[in-house]
């Protein structure tokens, strides 16, 4: 938790491999990704992390069902009906059931992040980063996000790093962390 | 295999609902108009090369002052090589009132070997040889002879019945003063005739057909002797000139279209990887190595260019086939066909092109760092390692237009211009921004100052497209208007000479009299030129050239107290005693300046002029004109004849018969039939030439078009912004269109100035023609610039400002 400017997404970034730190090191599922190139970091993502965005980033000349297999796909997991399988039953579980061939314009601000969310669990991730993920969102479908999200964190067993500046729903977090000027503390 | 399935897949949707698509229509378009536009420049110049070749009677002629050397004819033979041979030789003809000059053709029963012989016997049915015992003539000898089809004409000391009338015939003399009326007698007959003695003036000439290479080895074999020539088609003086001139034409406009196309797509690419780069990021962060994205990318632009090779290379064909349908008429029946080629071609110029311009920005895109998903970085480290790419398109240019002197200087003056003229106006526009204007003004200038890269670019590109466009219009109608010049319809169509000084008062008179348009009358005095500020003219460097013959011929001088009024003096003055003028082209040949001593020879007199001026003369118009004109106390005492030309219709050849007969003694030159030919000739070409630059200009506009619409559709963000903001509709379609609106008057005067610099070289250098300001152009231009933009925009900009969601 922490205001704009804190260095909350820094710190995300970081830890999730998608910047380096210019000093120190960071240790992510066993391994010092500091010391690790672009490649092999983007190779432990693709394995072991998954993302939820603020603006969703879905991509636009892909379907709903295509979008939630991507990640299969970057994987190098081509058994293309397994994964529509696995990516349909998440898109039942997200209450899109039936949307799978619409764009990604054919859908809500809150669809859409429901297609992110089957997207970011499709692998299975160990970890799962969500940056401020209702941000874009009104406050009723912001809702209805974050229950979806934790109700599918608690059923998949994934870690959850969340990033946010509500702080009613980190109160929902078993951990707390609030940055301020770049400095982490514990909350009380 | 699968995910591989799944790209495809990917990218087909990618170019039908994404920004690829653009890419695609640019790609596409280039490839279009390479095919379209090198099917028919070269069968156009299938076309040209046969036209040339019928001019000549032959694929290959050998002329010479001597008999034709047996071993050569044999060579040909051997070779597989069809051969033909001519002799001809100006005599006497007579009938039995009338005696007249004639050049006579004695020629084999195969002649020609290309092109027409048309000769229409007693009972009129054509035939197209001349066989031996024949004798035809011309119309015009017809009557000057006074005579007709079936009685007796001696030719020397033969003495042949007239088979018929020559209708139409090759080998056009395009020099009038060798143009005395023409008569075929068949080769059998030539030793009868008496006339080709020891030191008589024959010229032979054997036709030669076959395959190129062939012809070439026999060219390269033969080693020519002093008063021994090829000519082919290449050579031949002014059908030649004319013809390459609409090559480079064709080649010029192809190089532009694809020039148009090129900044299209380098644009529409940009775009692309600017929205992608998003995607890229995303891609990354769920953990997409770059083997797997570099797939992805190449998949897209494979599927790209084997899409638009496609649809580019059909649409192509459809373009050519429409573009053909109003030249049916002048194109023969039976088309060249044109092979692979123009596909061959059209595939390399796309990947040249295509490969740069989409790679540099699609690898460009591979560097995308991740985490601009959640933190949007201020710099990017982008690699330039794939720029070597650009080596691509440079190294074609010079492979394929290394030598060509117009392509050099077109792209070289665009760079150069642009750069100077995209800042200038930019600079201009700035200036503007400092004043004060009605607030949607001062929004749109103050936009175009603000983002002055991205400004600039727009600039040059529509700029450059409209001059682009400007040129291939502009040069095209310079072409034409030149030639037409050279054969205006009222320009002269026959030459009187030989007119004696008693009778030059009274011919003119009776030329008035029957209401012929002439010119002014002009002596005739034959002589050399013989030295250059007293150095002998044998020892001038240039004295054994081929193409320079001024320094060994006669030469036909002339006298004039004003000089003729179509001759624009270049250089100097014409005024005062002992002074000579002469043509520019012979000047500057020849380095001869104002102030030169030159020195004269006429029957065994010698006399000095000093040069005054230099006079600019179109050869080409058919109007009395002389390399030297004299002051009259320079020439007055020499012996002089007189001549004039005037225009007589095809029916008038009655009035052009009734001059003959009046003054037997005076020699016409009658060119209607040789003009007539030239000017259908004329037509062909211009058609064809109108067309290309039609196309050039519909597929300029077409690419402004696409530009403006995307320059536009990137401004969605802004324009949603300002209509959070609060802006009212009005202002923001205000200042949208005041901003296009400035851009595009200031890229059509930009366009204006840079296509007068380029058209100024081009024309000078390059066509070698004389130019003139164009002014309508710094009208049209800017106007036209408005319009497209007009049109392009408006449903954009409608949709744009749609009610918010």
């Amino acid at each position: 938790m922490g205001t704009s400017g804190a260095g909350k997404s820094t710190l995300m970034s970081l830890l999730a491999g998608l910047d380096q730190p210019t000093t120190g090191s960071i240790t992510l599922l066993d391994s010092t990704i500091s010391a690790m190139d672009d490649e092999q970091r983007a190779k432990i993502r693709g394995e072991s992390i998954g993302f939820v965005f603020q603006n969703f980033l879905l991509i636009p000349s892909l379907t709903a069902l295509q979008n939630v297999t991507l990640p299969m796909v970057l994987r190098g997991n081509e058994d293309e009906e397994s994964n529509n399988l696995k990516a349909k039953a998440l898109l039942k579980e997200v209450g899109l059931a039936g949307r799978e061939t619409h764009l990604p314009t054919q859908l809500s601000g809150g669809e859409q992040q429901r297609v992110a969310l089957a997207r970011a669990f499709v692998t299975q991730p160990k970890i799962l980063f969500a940056d401020e993920p209702t941000g874009n969102l009104d406050q009723k479908t912001a809702q209805h996000i974050i229950e979806l999200l934790f109700a599918m964190n608690k059923e998949q067993g994934t870690t959850l790093v969340l990033v946010t500046h509500d702080a009613e729903l980190a109160k929902r977090c078993q951990r707390t962390l609030i940055i301020n000027d770049g400095q982490c503390q514990e909350s009380a | 295999m699968k995910s591989n399935k799944m790209i495809i897949n990917w990218s087909l949707r990618e170019i039908w609902f994404g920004q690829l698509w653009p890419v695609m229509v640019a790609l596409t378009l280039i490839i279009a108009c390479v095919v379209a536009l090198s099917t028919l420049a070269l069968r156009v110049e299938k076309v040209m090369t046969e036209q040339g070749r019928t001019l000549l009677a032959a694929d290959l002629v050998f002329r010479s002052s001597n008999p034709i050397p047996t071993s050569l004819i044999e060579k040909a033979e051997q070779a597989g090589l069809t051969v033909s041979s001519q002799s001809r030789f100006q005599t006497m003809a007579f009938s039995d009132v009338n005696m007249q000059l004639v050049t006579v053709k004695s020629v084999q029963t195969n002649y020609p070997l290309r092109g027409d012989l048309n000769l229409n016997n007693q009972n009129n049915e054509i035939s197209h040889q001349v066989n031996p015992g024949e004798l035809w003539i011309s119309d015009r000898l017809l009557s000057l002879l006074d005579t007709k089809v079936g009685e007796v004409l001696a030719i020397g000391d033969a003495e042949l019945s007239i088979t018929g009338i020559i209708k139409d015939e090759p080998e056009l003399a395009y020099n009038p003063f060798n143009s005395i009326p023409n008569l075929f007698i068949h080769e059998n007959d030539l030793e009868k005739t008496g006339a080709v003695q020891v030191g008589s003036r024959v010229r032979y000439r054997l036709f030669i057909n076959g395959d190129l290479t062939t012809l070439a080895n026999l060219q390269n074999d033969y080693e020519l002797q002093a008063g021994e020539s090829w000519v082919d088609q290449n050579k031949e003086s002014r059908a030649a000139r004319l013809m390459d001139k609409a090559k480079q034409y064709l080649s010029l406009t192809i190089l532009m279209v694809i020039l148009m196309a090129a900044v299209t797509l380098i644009l529409t690419c940009l775009h692309y990887a600017r929205n992608r780069s998003e995607t890229v990021s995303m891609l990354k962060s769920m953990g997409a190595s770059r083997k797997w994205l570099r797939l992805w990318l190449t998949t897209q632009v494979l599927i790209m260019f084997a899409i638009a090779f496609v649809v580019g290379s059909a649409s192509g064909l459809l373009l050519e086939f429409l573009l053909r349908l109003p030249l049916t008429d002048i194109l023969p029946k039976e088309l060249p066909s044109v092979g692979v080629q123009p596909f061959v071609f059209a595939i390399g110029v796309a990947l040249c092109i295509g490969l740069p311009a989409l790679l540099i920005p699609l690898n460009r895109l591979l560097d995308a760092p991740a985490i601009n998903v959640i933190q949007q970085q201020q710099t990017t480290r982008y690699s330039k390692t794939s720029w070597w790419l650009l080596l691509l398109p440079i190294t074609a240019l010079i492979v394929f237009y290394g030598s060509n002197k117009l392509v050099w200087m077109v792209l070289i003056g665009l760079l150069v211009l642009f750069t100077l003229l995209a800042g200038l106006s930019y600079g201009l526009l700035t200036l503007l921004s400092r004043f004060k204007w009605k607030a949607a003004f001062s929004l749109a200038l103050s936009r175009i100052s603000r983002s002055p890269k991205n400004s600039m670019m727009q600039l040059a590109a529509l700029s450059g497209s409209l001059m682009l466009v400007a040129l291939i219009w502009l040069i095209k109608s310079d072409l034409l208007g030149d030639w037409q010049q050279t054969l205006s319809p009222d320009a002269p169509n026959v030459f009187a000479i030989n007119i004696s000084p008693e009778q030059q008062q009274g011919y003119l008179q009776q030329v008035d009299t029957l209401k012929l348009p002439h010119s002014d009358t002009f002596a005739i005095i034959r002589g050399r030129w013989t030295a250059i500020n007293g150095v002998n003219n044998t020892e001038h460097p240039s004295y054994n050239e081929e193409n320079i013959r001024i320094l060994r011929r006669e030469i036909n001088f002339t006298w004039a107290k004003e000089l003729p009024v179509y001759n624009e003096v270049v250089a100097g003055e014409w005024k005062g005693e002992k002074n000579v003028s002469i043509a520019q082209g012979v000047a500057e040949e020849l380095g001869v300046v104002i102030g030169d001593k030159l020195t004269f020879e006429v029957n065994s007199q010698s006399f000095t002029a000093t040069v005054n001026s230099i006079r600019a003369v179109e050869w080409q118009s058919l109007k009395p004109n002389f390399v030297f004109i004299f002051s009259e106390d320079v020439v007055e005492n020499l012996p002089a004849t007189w001549m004039l030309s005037f225009r007589a219709e095809e029916s008038q050849t009655h009035l052009v018969n009734q001059l003959a007969r009046l003054y037997p003694t005076v020699t016409l030159l009658d060119l209607r039939t040789m003009a007539n030919k030239i000017q259908g000739l004329l037509r062909q070409i211009s058609w064809s030439l109108t067309g290309l630059a039609a196309l050039g200009v519909v597929g300029g506009v077409l690419l402004i078009f696409t530009l403006l619409r995307l320059s536009l559709s990137e401004r969605k963000r802004e324009i949603t912004l300002y209509r959070t903001l609060g802006a009212s509709k009005k202002r923001i379609s205000h200042t949208l269109w005041a901003e296009y609106g400035l851009l595009a008057i200031s890229a059509g005067l930009v366009a204006a100035i840079a296509a007068e610099i380029i058209l100024y070289s081009l024309m000078t250098w390059g066509f070698e023609l004389p130019t003139q300001l164009h002014p309508t152009m710094w009208l049209v231009l800017p106007l036209l610039a408005v319009l497209i933009v007009f049109v392009s925009l408006s449903s954009v900009i409608k949709q744009l400002l749609k009610p918010l969601r």
